[in-house]
């Protein structure tokens, strides 16, 4: 290869690097230390005041029997608290329902896919669409949708003043994007104020030092957005219950995934890769208002932050021969009891966006004077 | 060629032309557009060389029929809309549809469907194996997804047997399979052959006491004076052609939210252009399918068989009974958005001038033909259940499974 042709590739990934810099200006690159979250731009309060309706409005989904905080429920960390999700009536998912605090966060991360395993594209958009059309979680057709809101009085109201148009599915996305954006720690936490505890001070440093959790999480969202495989033992309900495995499997199907009727373990990011090495790699987790948000790990089989620790501890799980990323701590008992409490000072006082779910009316009242009036 | 074949033939030619223009000037006599096909026994029920009936195949299609796993949410079967106590149909003026969501039009029997050409009220589909598809996957029918259906039949041990016996299938499938098998079932169990012969069969085929007096009075009436023979022809009393007769609006959209909510999806499902969206205010018909002007607010003659037990009747479920039925014809139908504005009305309909005896026998001639009530009893419907080889799954085990071929390849011991 030519001199110069090697000067015009540095080059090229020097823009590449820049370009990324700039598309992703509100998180910290991975690697780099951890630190307050950056000040997102605030949505327009009418947009959010749409966009919570819809969250809460069980006619979002196919046969209106659940809604967005079915899963992600504003009391309980938004997510569900159970290990797995429930998700659509006739299919329990495979999955812990993750939190939805700070997700928007991930929108910095020019290379990482939402969802525990990163198949749910990278733009909040295209999941948005994904939650709301999927059978195994809203199971509604846009079209549909579409028209439910045109029939609410208080949607087309709502259409008219944010978007000075009609309703539509994909004004229903941009609304419930910038009601995920008030979800968003306010910087109460310890961490952030700087008035941590003593232990948790001292957390930190085995945080950023002999625990080692910074390699993963890194920069102010506590993820370096990358896919790991920490040995996290499978939650065998997934294959046991004829329900959740028919989802799991239905899931496998609908992304491609080779092998779809042998496997007996989550094959997590191999969903998005299919590369064999991703087998049983997730993507690191913020650790944000973890307080909240227990059970653990994308099964939800680790019920506290002092079994999380302990498994770390124990450089994560040995079952599985894919897992070879993380080793033996030593951590003394002293030390895991201040990695907890510095994990805990990442959590508000008081958990963000709290609040009992609203009850959304989920009549659709007639349009008067249907004959003289344009569909 | 030989002069002696012209000899015979000639003379066989003109007599043969000279009876089918008798034929044909008698059923033509009324200004009728076309030919009228008597009314006749129905045939063996049609056996698709594609999907030919097996008593197995029957067997497996009848558990489909009644199993809410071929839904969205698992929560509603074939039978939800099409039931045996009503006539394997939905006794309201529109049908239920999905949960949280209204249909748009009446579900109509599954009775003798398998003779038909056409279903769907505007027949836009030409078999039973594609309504199904589109009665388990339309968003305000089934709502399902193939994928996720798929996996809760591979999940039932019964299917997994019964699949592999019926069309030696190393897994189930819902498409085609599965909708292959409901429609067997729908022409092998629920067709008025063998022993639920209508009393229109065996009067047709020569037992005169089949129908009653005033039946066959009706009879003629259909035949003759009301002209109800000019479209309801053949064994299956349908020309499986389109007419636009005046049915009006259903007052659902006018009056219900949820109904307006279908309405303005099926225009836009069925995608017709924005003007026609935003303007139109009753069902396009065929429409949806042509997008022919001519063809607005037209439907598929409907079949008249096994009628005692489908009411309400026409597209939206419009009248409750056949006498309302009958003075609608006898008004010479009706009027409806398309009618006064496109002139799509057929010409075929007149004002009948019946005499309420005359409406009276044309009733019981349509009721006595339904014959018996079609029931084939309770069906049980198999439960999914885990795979056997999870039972005493490990956790080791759980992770190394699906990828030993690649930890030998990377010379990784487990």
């Amino acid at each position: 290869m030519g001199k110069k042709k090697i000067l015009a590739m540095s080059g090229l990934a020097l823009l590449g690097a820049v370009t990324l810099f700039i598309a992703a200006p509100t998180v910290a690159m991975a690697g780099e230390d951890i630190g307050p979250l950056p000040k997102r731009k605030a949505p327009k309060a009418s947009m959010v005041e749409m966009g919570k309706r819809l969250f809460y409005d069980a006619r979002i989904s196919g046969d209106g029997a659940i809604s967005c905080a079915t899963c992600h429920d504003p009391r309980k960390g938004f997510g569900d608290g159970q290990p797995l999700s429930k998700a659509y009536p006739g299919s329990d998912y495979f999955r812990n329902s993750a939190t939805l605090l700070n997700v928007v966060y991930k929108s910095g991360f020019s290379d990482v896919g939402w969802g525990w395993d990163g198949r749910m594209g990278s733009s909040l958009n295209d999941v948005m669409r994904d939650q709301i059309t999927e059978t195994t979680i809203l199971n509604l057709d846009m079209r549909i949708l579409h028209e439910r809101m045109k029939q609410d009085p208080t949607y087309v109201k709502m259409c008219k003043e944010n978007f000075n148009g009609e309703c539509s599915s994909g004004k229903a996305r941009k609304a419930l994007i910038a009601y995920v954006e008030t979800l968003v720690s306010t910087g109460d936490a310890p961490f952030d104020k700087g008035n941590m505890s003593k232990d948790a001070k001292a957390g930190m440093k085995l945080f950023k030092g002999k625990a080692g959790c910074i390699k993963c999480h890194n920069g102010s969202y506590f993820s370096d957005g990358k896919p790991h495989n920490t040995g996290v033992a499978e939650n065998l309900e997934v294959f046991k219950n004829a329900v959740r495995h028919a989802t799991y499997r239905a899931v496998l199907t609908t992304y491609g995934v080779p092998k779809g009727g042998q496997w007996r373990r989550d094959v997590g990011y191999f969903f998005t890769s299919k590369k064999y090495a991703d087998v049983g790699k997730f993507i690191t987790p913020t650790l944000r208002e973890l307080k909240y948000t227990a059970p653990y790990m994308h099964n939800g089989t680790i019920k506290s932050l002092k079994d999380v620790v302990e498994f770390y501890n124990n450089g994560g799980g040995h079952d599985d021969p894919l897992a070879r990323e993380l080793k033996k701590l030593g951590l003394s008992s002293g030390e895991k009891k201040q990695l907890v409490a510095f994990l805990e000072s990442l959590s508000s006082p008081k958990q963000p966006g709290k609040i009992d779910p609203p009850k959304i009316p989920q009549e659709y009242p007639v349009i008067e004077d249907w004959l003289n009036k344009k569909n | 060629m030989n002069k002696r074949i012209y000899k015979v033939a000639l003379p066989l030619m003109v007599v043969t032309c000279l009876a089918f223009l008798m034929a044909a000037s008698s059923t033509f006599a009324k200004g009728d557009p076309d030919f009228d096909p008597p009314l006749a026994p129905l045939g063996p029920v049609p056996d698709p060389m594609d999907n030919s009936m097996t008593p197995e195949k029957i067997e497996l299609g009848k558990m489909l029929y009644f199993d809410p796993k071929i839904s969205g949410d698992a929560s509603l079967a074939c039978v939800d809309c099409h039931h045996p106590e009503q006539g394997w149909g939905f006794n309201e003026p529109i049908c239920r549809g999905y949960p949280g969501t209204v249909h748009w039009r009446n579900c109509q029997t599954v009775v003798n469907t398998g003779y038909l050409n056409k279903v769907f009220w505007a027949g836009s589909t030409t078999s039973l194996e594609k309504q199904a598809k589109s009665a388990a996957q339309g968003g305000v029918a089934g709502n399902g997804e193939l994928d996720v259906m798929d996996e809760r039949l591979r999940q039932t041990p019964e299917y997994v047997e019964l699949f592999r016996k019926v069309y030696g299938a190393e897994q189930p499938n819902v498409r085609p399979l599965a909708y292959m098998a409901i429609a067997a079932f729908e022409r092998g169990a629920l067709s008025q052959v063998g022993k639920w012969e209508s009393p229109l069969d065996k009067y047709l085929k020569g037992k005169k006491s089949a129908l009653s007096k005033k039946a066959v009075k009706g009879m003629k009436l259909f035949e003759g004076k009301a002209n109800c023979i000019e479209c309801h022809n053949g064994p299956m009393l349908t020309d499986e052609k389109f007419y636009n007769i005046g049915v009006p609006r259903p007052e659902e959209w006018e009056t219900i939210g949820l109904n307006q909510i279908t309405f303005r999806f099926e225009l836009y499902a069925k995608g017709v252009y924005e003007d026609k969206y935003r303007n139109y205010k009753d069902d396009l018909g065929l429409y949806f399918q042509t997008k022919q002007k001519k063809d607005l607010g037209k439907f598929r003659t409907a079949p008249l068989r096994y009628l005692k037990y489908t009411a309400p009747y026409m597209h939206a479920g419009q009248f409750f009974t056949l006498e309302e039925v009958i003075d609608f014809y006898n008004d010479g139908g009706g009027e409806n958005d398309f009618t006064k504005k496109y002139g799509t009305k057929t010409k075929i309909l007149k004002p009948l001038g019946l005499t309420d005896g005359e409406k009276e026998a044309l009733v019981a001639f349509l009721e006595e033909i339904s014959g018996k009530e079609i029931k084939i009893g309770s069906v049980k419907v198999p439960k999914m259940k885990p795979f056997p080889d999870v039972k005493r799954l490990t956790q080791k085990k759980a992770k190394i499974t699906g990828i030993e071929f690649y930890l030998d390849a990377q010379g990784i011991k487990y």
